[in-house]
């Protein structure tokens, strides 16, 4: 038995070691093992069906983007050097940075980019999230280029790129929004194929970017091994290797501080009830200026249809205690959705009043049916905490914890009353109410959008800051009188520092962007 | 016959057994503090208590503390212990209640029995439980019922394997064919001769059995499928261990429902292991 | 003893696309699909989900789904995932390593430990052996496995700095044996003991079970010594009962454990379900399931045979 034991484990041994390893590799590498808690899906990020945060922040490494983005809303020259405003502000020219070049050579020239654009916009072309060209000029509401129109993406000389828009836009508005989801593709490398087998290539499974790293190997859906282009325009670190590897939530700051880690996205980003073990754990910690969370309590405007009853929801929730609950007192209490600290403001504010509710209830004829509120499983406290609050006033509620993407199905579908959700916030006026107020995305089951269409439309078109205020304040008017939708808070972070890394921009994490070129090893 | 030899019923050496005898006390003052404390103690398991505020470290009021939304963790315990205890021996016994019949008849009656039921055992040991779960808590929404079912459903075929194994051993053993010889039916065959020849390594199995379906409930809820919100069970509120600063910082926080699911195993497998040596009488006199 | 091992490899293959079937089906009936999750739920419009189930054919009705996914497994092809594109097989050929290597020798492991543990607390009982199988089976029963898994990361990472506390490789690939091993021992520890309980409990019974067995009072009668008596007949005798419990392992050896690869970044198949699940990316839970149901299938046929080689008193069914 015991040969058998010993004969068993060699063969297990023998297989496993076969199987995992690879060439060995002698020269000695510095590395930085990089920690994401959950996996990116596609490595073409034209083709990624989620869309995702950690998406992006992967693509962010292998191709390069127009600009990088702060936290604060500031940015900063990346593909482009500069960028001006012509034709009336209803197109932009991008200056690009002659140093760019592919990771096989080839420099970056404003071809690539509007060959990228007129790529994606091609309605013969599988690609997923081109939404994001629906501003330009030539294309149809869902980003397909119209035929006979021109598009508005040219290449006006080798390093200049001219995109021209539907409606006026400074550039700097225009890279808030979207600037996470322009990447430059190396064209040159797709000429040959067909529009519609673009992403049957093997090109993305080693894809070739112009970003600050190059693609090594991947695990899909656990790790990336990428090396660091030397030749980036803005610089290099001083490290040659970055090891993406996926890794629960709950092992994130053990493995930080056990020296298993030497970052992880987005920002090191830590609560504040987690603060003293980083610290004791020897772990520096930095409080976010930024907000970088929106909670938001959806609703279902169906099943919910009584403005009077979404109102005393929104009247019955402690907003202070539940934000309490969850930021530990890194956030603040909202009436709105527009992002504090940013141009606009909002003058609307909150506050609990049972009695009011109460009233409003009775007014919106709520016959004492019981709601469902859905939320994943990592909420169940904090709508635990909400249940207990609208039972105050009198309204049943039963939780449902499921995961995102039942949480997300049962919305659309209408299987459940009301979820909790969060996002990232931005800059702009518009940030969250645009994409979901739309006939396309209607998630909270408005029956009429056409009052919100008409304020969002004027936003969009109106020019001047004042204008768009004015506009703003009737939509927000609007929200608070009909409250499709709860917001929560909007929540800061805490960002636990690398011991082994200089010079992250942490908080710029959030928004899908790092200045991995910039990062420096610390002396030992 | 034997028992009348032995001049003691199964229950008399039962109840000789200390140990058995205090492992079966405890679990029954264990049943009865959880199921009568909760209403004599006037405890809320789901009402915040927001002056004490979020993890309030133990105190007069709250003896264990407060959870991450200010509920008092001892009412918390107690009402999950009713949960948990209900998952536990609910899931054991309807994997054993599946699992020992079928087992039998697939070892006795051998042919088309032993073709179907275990080809069936294949498909459920083959079966991604997770994927099962899944589809359980989508359609019908989480809750300690479904669980249950679900725990209970997957685990018969461990059971069915085991009673399957040793009945083929003990099918042709001279006893059995005696009986056979003499003309005794199938049912009174397996119930007499065969059952208790293969039912011992099931004692010991289903308290452990038992002690994990409470586990994969704690399982469950790590990865997002857990009891309905904002129900208890000892398995969720472990899982607060999964944060670096509870596990370190608040062992109040996970130390109770964890020494519970323990406590509870213990006794289990003891009154296992005393059921096993009273209904086995060849282990009398053995031992101590 | 050939026509019965013919009869059950042509039953396995009914069982084989009943399995199939019901996991299509289950999956289906889930809430939520790839769709929902595009856009993180909110940012992407009908046009854009119209497209993403046309390209991956998610408009079409199940029947025919379940049909060309079906085809494909035929021809080998186990399709390609629709997070990613690539194909599932391939995926699936860089996880069986991973997987095999961490479940299979935190279960050798097990199988090294509880054996003779098994056996002297049946030889015997209530001695201080005993008690450690005890405690060693209450461990394993009583803490949930990512307790163990947190626990041990902050005690031999964190706190002692002696283990990596996640990853297979220390700079994202294979350099050394030792450096594999290393990030081998917490994962594979706490599969060990979280399989270890079971089988000390099972080798303990049986062996008990073989003590009272007429042969084994006829080995004593012979004048056998204890030691040989043990070895020799009892722990033979109650081989079935702890073969069946070691090879019942199989399937979860090559499936991997969700919740440790999960914590520990381990790129196994555990972690590729757990992501296919989340994800409803049914290519690749289908294709985990298929290479899953084969190796049950596999194993359940040898642990047939095996009854039959251990113990001759089992004859196989005419037929």
């Amino acid at each position: 038995m015991k040969r058998l034991i010993a004969l068993l484990m060699a063969a297990v041994l023998a297989l496993g070691l076969t199987a995992c390893g690879g060439e060995k590799e002698t020269a000695e590498q510095v590395t930085v093992r990089y920690g994401l808690s959950n996996a990116w899906d596609s490595l073409m990020p034209y083709n990624s069906p989620s869309g995702s945060n950690y998406t992006r922040i992967v693509c962010d490494k292998i191709y390069d983007r127009l600009a990088y983005v702060h936290a604060d809303g500031t940015l900063d020259p990346r593909g482009a050097k500069s960028w001006e405003s012509t034709d009336d502000g209803m197109a932009v020219l991008f200056h690009l940075d002659e140093k760019a070049a592919f990771h096989d050579g080839t420099p970056v020239t404003a071809q690539h980019w509007a060959d990228t654009i007129a790529l994606i916009t091609n309605p013969d072309c599988p690609a997923l999230g081109r939404g994001t060209f629906s501003v330009l000029a030539g294309t149809d509401s869902n980003g397909c280029a119209v035929a006979g129109e021109q598009l508005g993406a040219e290449a006006v000389d080798e390093y200049t790129l001219k995109l021209t828009f539907k409606s006026a836009i400074t550039p700097e508005d225009f890279l808030l929004d979207k600037n996470r989801e322009l990447y430059v593709l190396p064209t040159h490398l797709l000429a040959d194929t067909e529009p519609a087998d673009i992403m049957e290539l093997d090109l993305w499974d080693a894809p070739v970017g112009s970003g600050p790293c190059k693609f090594v190997e991947e695990i899909p859906g656990s790790q990336l091994v990428l090396d660091i282009n030397k030749d980036y325009q803005l610089g290099c670190p001083d490290f040659d290797q970055l090891v993406v590897t996926v890794i629960d939530k709950s092992n994130l700051l053990s493995s930080l501080i056990s020296g298993d880690l030497d970052y992880y996205a987005f920002g090191g980003n830590l609560s504040m009830d987690d603060a003293e073990t980083a610290k004791a754990g020897g772990i520096e910690v930095l409080e976010g200026e930024v907000p970088n969370t929106f909670y938001e309590l959806m609703l279902n405007c169906e099943t919910i249809p009584s403005a009077e009853v979404r109102r005393a929801i929104d009247l019955a929730l402690d907003k202070e205690a539940l934000c309490l609950q969850s930021t530990h007192g890194l956030g603040e209490p909202t009436a709105t959705d527009v992002t504090p600290g940013t141009e606009y403001t909002c003058s609307l504010t909150w506050q609990r009043d049972v009695e009011g509710a109460k009233t409003l209830l009775e007014q919106g004829g709520y016959d004492g049916r019981t709601y469902t509120l859905a939320c994943t499983s990592n909420r169940s406290g904090l709508a635990a905490l909400m249940q207990q609050e609208l039972a105050e006033v009198g309204m049943n509620v039963t939780i449902e914890t499921v995961d995102s993407a039942a949480l997300f199905s049962g919305m659309a579908d209408g299987k459940y009353d009301m979820a909790i959700a969060s996002h990232t916030p931005g800059a702009l006026p518009l940030w969250f109410t645009e994409s979901r107020l739309s006939e396309s995305n209607n998630i909270f089951h408005i029956a009429d959008l056409e009052p919100y269409t008409y304020y969002i439309d004027q936003i969009k078109s109106s020019s001047g800051w004042e204008t768009r205020q004015v506009m703003l304040d009737k939509l927000q008017e609007l929200l608070a009188d009909q409250r499709p939708f709860i917001p929560l808070w909007f929540g800061r972070t805490l960002h636990a520092q690398s011991p082994t890394v200089d010079n992250i921009d942490y908080p710029s994490s959030s928004f899908s962007n790092e200045n991995i070129w910039a990062w420096r090893m610390k002396e030992a | 016959m034997e028992e009348k030899r032995l001049g003691r019923s199964p229950w008399d050496r039962f109840r000789a057994d200390r140990r058995a005898m205090v492992c079966l006390y405890i679990l029954c003052l264990e049943i009865l503090a959880v199921l009568l404390l909760p209403p004599l103690l006037g405890l809320e398991p789901n009402a915040s208590d927001l002056e004490a505020g979020f993890w309030a470290p133990p105190s007069a009021q709250h003896p264990l503390g407060t959870d991450d939304v200010g509920r008092d963790l001892l009412a918390r315990l107690l009402s999950g212990g009713q949960v948990s205890l209900f998952i536990g021996l609910s899931s054991a016994a309807i994997s054993t209640a599946l699992g020992v019949p079928l087992g039998l008849l697939a070892g006795y009656r051998r042919g088309a029995w032993e073709f179907w039921i275990m080809r069936l055992a294949d498909i459920f040991q083959t079966f991604p439980s997770i994927v099962l779960v899944l589809c359980l808590v989508t359609v019908v929404g989480p809750s300690a019922t479904n669980i249950v079912l679900v725990l209970g459903l997957l685990g018969w075929t461990g059971i069915a394997r085991l009673v399957y194994g040793n009945t083929l051993a003990v099918r042709e053993r001279e006893y059995v064919l005696a009986a056979k010889g003499l003309g005794a039916r199938t049912g009174t065959i397996l119930r007499r001769n065969v059952l208790p020849n293969v039912i011992s390594p099931v004692w010991c199995s289903i308290p452990l059995r038992a002690g994990r379906a409470i586990l994969s409930e704690s399982s469950l809820s790590f990865l997002g499928f857990g009891i309905r919100a904002p129900q208890a069970s000892w398995g969720s509120m472990i899982q607060y261990a999964s944060n670096l600063t509870v596990l370190t910082a608040r062992p109040w926080v996970w130390l109770p429902p964890g020494l519970c699911i323990i406590l509870t195993v213990l006794c289990l497998a003891g009154i296992g292991d005393g059921l096993r040596d009273a209904l086995d009488p060849r282990f009398d006199g053995r031992r101590s | 003893m050939g026509r019965y091992f013919r009869r059950r490899l042509l039953t396995a293959i009914p069982v084989f696309f009943g399995i199939t079937i019901l996991v299509f089906c289950m999956l289906n009936l889930a809430q939520g699909s790839i769709l929902d999750l595009m856009g993180e739920g909110s940012g992407a419009t009908d046009a854009d989900r119209s497209a993403l189930a046309a390209s991956l054919g998610l408009d079409q009705p199940l029947p025919q789904r379940y049909l060309s996914w079906l085809g494909g497994l035929l021809r080998g092809d186990l399709g390609n995932s629709y997070t990613n594109g690539k194909p599932v097989a391939g995926l699936i050929a860089q996880r069986v390593g991973p997987s095999l290597l961490l479940t299979g020798t935190g279960v050798v492991l097990a199988i090294a430990i509880a054996l003779p543990l098994g056996v002297l607390a049946a030889w015997k009982p209530r001695s201080g052996w005993d008690r450690v199988a005890s405690a060693l089976s209450l461990v394993s029963f009583g803490v949930p496995g990512f307790f163990l898994c947190l626990a041990g990361i902050f005690v031999f990472s964190v706190t002692l700095g002696w283990l990596p506390a996640n990853g297979m490789y220390a700079a994202g690939r294979f350099t050394s044996l030792a450096d594999l091993l290393r990030h081998l021992i917490l994962p594979a520890g706490v599969v060990c003991l979280s399989s270890v309980g079971e089988l000390v409990k099972q080798t303990r019974a049986a062996c008990l079970e073989t003590l009272g067995e007429d042969y084994i009072r006829t080995a004593y009668a012979k004048g056998l010594t204890e030691r040989a008596v043990m070895v020799r007949h009892a722990f033979r005798g109650s081989m079935i009962p702890v073969l069946t419990t070691i090879l019942s392992h199989i399937p979860h050896i090559l499936g991997g454990s969700v919740v440790v690869e999960q914590i520990f970044g381990w790129q196994g198949m555990g972690s590729l379900l757990f992501s296919g699940i989340s994800g409803r990316d049914y290519p690749v839970v289908m294709g985990v399931t298929v290479v899953i149901a084969l190796t049950v299938l596999l194993t359940n046929l040898l642990l047939d045979l095996v009854y039959g080689l251990v113990d001759p008193r089992v004859r196989y069914g005419k037929g």
